[in-house]
């Protein structure tokens, strides 16, 4: 490993800019969120409130950690630093400052769908592990959530790869500037599909059915405190960039390099609408019940996704 | 050590769903409702023995304080019980300002309304326009009375203030404007599909349990039966002005929702008339220190739904006995009937859909069972039970 | 909804921006009460009526001395009406959040005013 690679992983893109980047997103989601609702959102932490979220962050690290006593100590000590590090590994697949990610290998989309999985897991031994009703509650219907969305969202993301005939995220990406359209045009049943399920991963209205804060005070995450709370805050702000990311180059033609313009610099012009996407579509619906969302998904989405596979198979949009 | 089949999930006293604090204790099998066990009396506050410790006129301002939003609709009762004890009819521009400031009370009370059913349901922009639009309702009240909510406006006798001539026009455009956003709610309730799959169906009360369980004002009427203080028992002016008296069919949650809206832009057309047809008179006139000694029940429409007040006076210039019957506790039977066989993730819409306020609800009275016997504490049992910081 | 979500993007916020933006107080306001001590009598009918105790009188007639007990106060405004000499005004201070108890007592002297 040459100095070169360290300071990549760790720095740039990697660790501590990608942090930057999740507490950056965060803010403009709460932002946009609050405009969308009249109001200002965060105004006081640095200009315009630029230094909210890594105020709320520094502030959490610094509360008392409370731990119930009838918990599992492993998985409830464990499972947030876990959802902190799953993000991360995934947003080394995918390509942020350079033409492809840090580690790009054949058949990481696979990758990342497995960790997709993890991640969901992750938060069902959260919630498991705090044995207080509200996170069994929150961490049952997280895992029924998952297995609504799972499989339209893996049907969504392989639309992109069978156009483009890899199963490499970076490729994808690449074939979509090699090729001269995007898979938003290619394919936008997929892309609807695939923005309808990120709602579902990342538990945005209508999907934060686990942790629905009117009904079950947090859900999955109501017993933590302190710096595991901190984690998951993070981790969730992580997820925002790489469900961003994975959208922008799977079907927005991902970050490449346009003239003179650097990689890193169509990344965020690429991601931030889809952010702002999520946070219009956070504004304007309703929580669903997750029996609603269930058989939603089951008897809609899911054929939609089909639809859109058959249609690739038909040659349109390839 | 074996595990149960149904989990018991305590709602509140704290509990985001709830705004105020009641003990509700859910046994839930997987997701569905299976009992209900309602525990009351968190904000039991001594309220009714506090009466009998201050003159009347001071009694206004701790009726006032019964609730913070329905604080008008019992000054009102207040004032109209003692009223008849004293056998004075207040002067006739009086009750209209009675009528235009319950109105008022009633439009944001039902927007503020609004806005909680749709936070509970998830739906946050909603709350946020609702409460926005509100603001310039308590403006106006502020204008008019001098305070956001216990606006002080009723006396014995009257209403301390008048409301002079050139609030009319303020009063008017925010009308209109608040009209224009409450036609906007309705659209939004009728078409936003996700809120309308979170409330359709949901907490239905059938008009015979409705009727059985005693529920009281727009619960009551949208489970389809049409009855109304204002209407039944015409108080202050409401005798003089016509207006609709809105019920819905489905005694759901969206229908709660409906009624109330529409109650709202019913309102709005009460306060225009009353505007337009206000007398011109004194606003109040003097009434005696000592009240002579009698009973009276007073009911009013609140917000919330039926509202009584009972005073026993025994001819000194403090009362004898004095009773509440706030809506929400006569609302609090039916929610065993809606919650059993619901869906957890319904809980905090259906409690919310009664409108509930636990302030204005809690009484406390003692009940032997076995012995059939009903009592009261006197002052210094309470204050044995309860350390009491000052008289 | 759609539609209305959209357009609130492009108008102001409808947050007052307090304290940087001060909150403005309409006319008839009821703020904390002040006693005119050139105009009192000493009557103790305001100390009668308060609905609370927020009002004391110490000593009598022309001399006497008006405790007000901010922390007890309802801001009714019965002490304004039931005065004979109108001394009392409801002023427009309603910043009146503090630490201290103690320090929320007015003691209106004929000279001037202690808190």
């Amino acid at each position: 490993m040459s100095a070169i690679e360290v300071v990549e992983i760790l720095v740039y893109p990697g660790l501590l800019f990608l942090l930057v980047l999740a507490f950056f997103y965060e803010w403009i989601d709460r932002k946009f969120f609050a405009r969308v609702q009249n109001r200002v959102g965060p105004r006081f932490a640095g200009p315009a409130g630029l230094f909210q979220p890594l105020a709320d962050f520094l502030k959490l690290i610094s509360k008392e950690d409370i731990v119930p006593l009838a918990c599992d100590k492993l998985l409830f000590d464990s499972t947030p630093i876990f959802y902190f590090a799953l993000p991360l590994t995934a947003l080394f697949l995918v390509p942020i400052a350079t033409q492809s990610g840090l580690v790009a290998f054949e058949g990481d989309l696979i990758f990342m769908m497995f960790i997709f999985a993890l991640i969901v897991v992750t938060v069902f031994l959260a919630g498991w592990s705090s044995m207080s009703r509200f996170s069994i509650i929150g961490a049952v219907r997280a895992a029924l959530q998952m297995l609504s969305y799972e499989i339209p969202l893996g049907l969504a993301m392989i639309g992109p790869a069978l156009a483009a005939g890899s199963l490499s995220i970076s490729t994808i990406a690449q074939w979509q500037s090699s090729h001269g359209s995007w898979g938003l045009w290619l394919q936008p049943i997929g892309f609807g599909t695939a923005i309808v399920c990120m709602l579902a991963e990342l538990e945005l209205v209508p999907f934060d059915i686990p942790e629905a804060d009117t009904e079950i005070v947090a859900g999955w995450r109501t017993e933590f405190s302190g710096r595991k709370l901190a984690l998951f805050k993070v981790g969730r702000d992580l997820e925002l960039v790489l469900a961003s990311a994975l959208i922008t180059s799977l079907f927005l033609g991902g970050a490449q390099q346009v003239g003179i313009i650097p990689p890193i610099v169509m990344f965020l012009v690429k991601t931030i609408p889809v952010i702002l996407l999520f946070s219009f579509l956070r504004g304007i619906f309703a929580r669903l019940r997750i029996d609603q969302m269930t058989s939603g998904m089951w008897k809609y989405l899911l054929p939609i996704a089909i639809l859109q596979l058959l249609l690739i198979l038909f040659g349109i949009g390839k | 050590m074996g595990y149960a089949s149904t989990i018991k999930v305590p709602f509140g006293p704290q509990h985001p769903a709830l705004k105020e604090p009641e003990n509700f204790i859910f046994e839930v099998d997987g997701d569905i409702v299976v009992n209900v066990t309602p525990r009351l009396g968190y904000v039991h506050r001594g309220i009714e023995k506090g009466f009998e410790r201050r003159t009347y006129v001071q009694n206004l301002y701790l009726a006032e304080r019964i609730c913070g939003i329905c604080s008008h609709a019992h000054t009102t009762c207040y004032v109209q019980a003692v009223e008849e004890l004293l056998n004075v009819d207040p002067p006739p521009r009086a009750k209209y300002i009675r009528t235009i400031i319950a109105e008022l009370e009633r439009l944001h009370s039902h927007s503020l309304w609004v806005g909680v059913a749709a936070h509970e349901a998830g739906f946050d922009t909603l709350f946020m326009y609702t409460w926005r639009d509100r603001e310039e309702v308590m403006d106006l009240l502020e204008a008019i009375s001098g305070n956001r909510v216990h606006y002080a406006m009723n006396t014995l006798g009257g209403v301390r203030r008048d409301m002079p001539a050139d609030t009319f026009q303020t009063v008017k455009k925010c009308m209109d404007s608040f009209e224009k956003r409450v036609k906007e709610y309705l659209h939004i309730m009728k078409t936003e599909q996700t809120f309308l799959k979170r409330t359709t169906g949901v907490g239905v009360l059938k008009p015979e349990d409705a009727i059985t369980t005693s529920a009281v004002g727009p619960n009551l009427r949208a489970s389809g039966i049409k009855e109304d203080v204002r209407a039944d028992e015409p108080y202050a002016a409401y005798g003089e002005i016509p207006f609709h008296v809105i019920t819905a069919g489905g005694g759901d949650v969206l229908s709660r929702a409906l009624v109330r809206s529409e109650e709202m832009l019913e309102s709005i057309s009460i306060i225009r008339y009353a505007l337009d047809h206000i007398p011109e008179g004194p606003t109040r006139i003097r009434v005696p220190v000592a009240v002579p000694a009698g009973e009276a029940v007073s009911r009013v429409e609140a917000p919330r739904g039926e509202l009584i007040h009972y005073a026993k006076s025994n001819g000194t210039s403090k009362p004898e006995r004095y009773k509440v019957r706030a809506p929400t506790l006569a609302n609090i039977p039916s929610l065993a009937k809606t919650l059993i066989g619901s869906h957890l993730a319904d809980v905090p819409l259906v409690l919310a859909g009664i409108d509930p306020c636990f302030s204005c609800m809690d009484r406390m009275v003692f009940v032997d069972q076995n012995k059939d016997k009903q009592w009261i504490w006197s002052m210094e049992e309470l204050k044995r039970h309860v350390k009491v910081e000052r008289d | 909804m759609v539609k209305e979500a959209f357009e609130q993007l492009f108008r102001k916020s409808a947050t007052t921006k307090y304290p940087l933006q001060k909150a403005t107080t309409p006319a008839g306001f009821r703020g904390r009460p002040v006693w005119d001590m050139k105009k009192c009598i000493g009557c103790s009918l305001c100390q009668n009526i308060c609905p609370s105790g927020a009002i004391e009188l110490v000593g009598k007639g022309m001399e006497c001395e008006i405790k007000y007990f901010l922390d007890r106060c309802l801001f009714c405004s019965q002490c304004t009406e039931v005065c004979p000499k109108a001394a009392i005004t409801m002023s427009s201070e309603f910043e009146l959040a503090g630490f201290d108890r103690s320090k929320m007592l007015y003691w209106y002297k004929r000279s001037g005013v202690i808190i």
